[in-house]
């Protein structure tokens, strides 16, 4: 039992290993790539964001940004720039790039963990309840909602839910984060957890209130994945064999879904839910940009719209940096809840 | 195969041919301001759709724009398989090194969101229809390669094949006669999904403003250019979606058919 034990400790720890050298090799590859195509920018990002290019003052910016010396020079500084989280300022607000940042992304954290805890929730409850309920009628819809989930572009029914939400019931705001003629909250940048420090329940309503259209908009992908993956799971025919075990052992119904069959579908969920973050990701990009939120992604697109130097440079790098940890740690999770799965980058 | 999805499948084919044919011929000029006058007025004889904000018949700008979105996606498609298969030739018959380097940089790679890689070259290149398509074949490029190559290694070892080798087959006749057929279904099926992805995200990045040109009809573009008309005619935003959801359910739906 030791002996196994520590050897499947061994292997997560290769398995460790081996991300860790990934996530090396992405942020060296990221950070190569976004540097020269940022220097190869058709245009002069300073000229562009004076009104006026005078030679003499673009010339002094581009002393002051380090832009003029040798490209190997500037790019060992972006690099240790990066580490140091020092990111240099935006060339269209003249903001520093790292207090915008820290602006905008609680927001995207809050709207896409909130969303993923929900679709998680109504993906497990969805399929758990076609097995309770026997009903072929029950069941076909339900699998029909994960394919919907699926197909339906996540922009066009975020317009549908504001339309019905906002335009018809009037029940939620059409766009934005918060009532700014309230007080915001201060702290964190997570409105939520600001709102119960600050212990104001009126200001964590209005967050409530603003959350609810996006992030039903896009806990219906999540929701989807995890009502596909398990359908699978649940046409295995050895699931029904191991229910029948357990109820034979004397368990009860609560004991047997909520410890082990729910622990035994997680590897899948999370797997589905890590290897399927990067869409997800681009699935909050879309849904920002429907209902006006102020988020990473506008903020990052906006950025390489306007050729925004800084901001592509360092938020883009924390970005894809930030996508590959996650689905790293799912697949890291996944292989620990399952250590007979083989690693997903085999 | 069950006979509901073989009327999927020929309902798929018919729409992605009926989309296909706004690129040839609309009932009005989908760019033209013909009908200024009409603005915003609903479906009638003369409009199947209405007209849309701009004065311009709807439904030949959702005629137009659901070709351009096929013909775009059909493009990546394309692109996306290429590259795939010249990176699998490299990887299955290249020298070790470069086998070893494409894995590492496929699974680098896959790790990196479409709409990342979108973002990545949109600083390289102006925002485009080609730089769309270019986006988006490359960020399927890391699933693609992972399918063929299963598909190539599981064919490529089967008792089948290595009977057919033994027997004195040559490399063509391997390819064409033993391999291609029992590839076919699979590499249909694979196609189909990469379709129903492709559609999706340029329709996506389309609507996030990164095709440039705010005027083309393409689905999510025309999408993004009638959200600040939600309020006053939802159809407006309702069709292009409807359209591009029924497109990508009967492809997705279709996509289980063998051939």
């Amino acid at each position: 039992m030791i002996v196994a034990n520590v050897h499947k400790f061994k292997v997560f720890l290769i398995e460790c290993l081996h991300k860790g050298i990934m996530l090396i090799l992405v942020f060296v590859i990221a950070s190569v790539v976004i540097f020269t195509a940022v220097n190869l920018i058709p245009g002069d990002p300073v000229s562009l964001r004076l009104k006026n290019p005078d030679p003499t003052r673009v010339a002094a910016i581009r002393t002051e940004l380090g832009l003029n010396k040798p490209l190997p020079h500037q790019y060992f500084y972006y690099v240790i720039s990066f580490v140091q989280g020092n990111w240099g300022k935006s060339l269209i607000t003249g903001q520093k790039v790292r207090e915008e940042i820290s602006t905008y992304f609680p927001a995207t954290i809050e709207l896409a963990l909130i969303a993923l805890f929900l679709g998680v929730i109504l993906g497990l409850g969805v399929t758990l309840s076609t097995q309770c309920f026997k009903s072929t009628l029950w069941r076909n819809t339900a699998f029909s909602l994960g394919a919907l989930g699926l197909t339906v572009p996540i922009f066009w029914l975020g317009f549908m839910f504001i339309v019905i939400g906002s335009l018809w019931l009037g029940w939620f705001p059409s766009g934005g984060r918060f009532d700014f003629t309230l007080p915001v909250p201060q702290g964190s940048g997570f409105l939520i957890f600001d709102s119960l420090a600050a212990g104001r329940l009126d200001l964590l309503c209005v967050t409530y209130q603003y959350l609810a259209l996006p992030v039903f908009c896009l806990s219906l992908y999540p929701a989807a994945l995890v009502c596909n993956v398990l359908k699978t799971r649940f046409a295995d025919p050895r699931l029904d064999t191991l229910i029948r075990a357990l109820r034979a052992k004397g368990l009860s119904e609560s004991r047997i879904w909520l410890i082990h069959i729910l622990r035994l579908l997680s590897a899948p969920v999370i797997t589905v839910i890590g290897t399927n973050f990067g869409t997800l990701l681009c699935g909050a990009v879309l849904t920002e940009s429907v209902f006006s939120w102020p988020g990473m992604g506008r903020y990052l697109i906006e950025a390489v719209l306007n050729r925004d130097l800084f901001v592509i440079e360092n938020g883009l790098l924390l970005i894809i940096i930030l996508a590959f940890l996650i689905i790293s740690t799912a697949d890291l999770l996944a292989f620990r809840l399952n250590p007979t799965m083989k690693s997903l980058s085999d | 195969m069950s006979r509901l999805t073989t009327i999927f499948e020929y309902a798929s084919w018919g729409a992605l041919c009926l989309s296909l044919t706004g690129l040839l011929y609309t009932p009005y000029n989908p760019m033209e301001q013909d009908f200024r006058s009409l603005a915003f007025s609903s479906a009638s004889s003369a409009h199947w759709f209405g007209i849309d904000g701009l004065g311009r018949d709807f439904g030949s700008r959702l005629w137009r724009g659901s070709g351009n979105t096929i013909a775009m996606a059909l493009m990546a498609l394309s692109l996306n398989f290429i590259i795939g298969l010249v990176l699998l030739s490299i990887e299955q018959r290249g020298p070790r090194v470069l086998q070893r380097i494409i894995l590492l940089g496929i699974g680098v790679w896959v790790a990196v969101p479409v709409l990342l890689i979108g973002l990545v070259i949109m600083v390289f290149l102006k925002p485009s229809v080609v730089t769309l398509i270019i986006a988006v074949s490359l960020g399927n490029v890391p699933l693609v390669f992972r399918q063929l190559r299963i598909l190539w290694i599981e064919q490529r070892n089967a008792l089948y094949v290595l009977a057919t080798e033994t027997l004195g087959a040559g490399r063509r006749h391997l390819l064409l006669y033993t391999l291609w057929p029992n590839l076919r279904p699979d590499l249909m099926g694979l196609a189909k999904l990469i379709l129903a992805i492709s559609i999706l995200e340029l329709s996506g990045l389309a609507f996030l403003g990164l095709i440039g040109d705010p005027d083309f009809p393409e689905l999510g573009a025309i999408l993004k250019q009638n959200q600040s008309y939600l309020f006053r005619n939802p159809m407006l935003v309702a069709w292009p979606g409807l359209i591009l959801s029924t497109l990508l359910f009967l492809v997705h739906l279709s996509k289980s058919r063998s051939y």
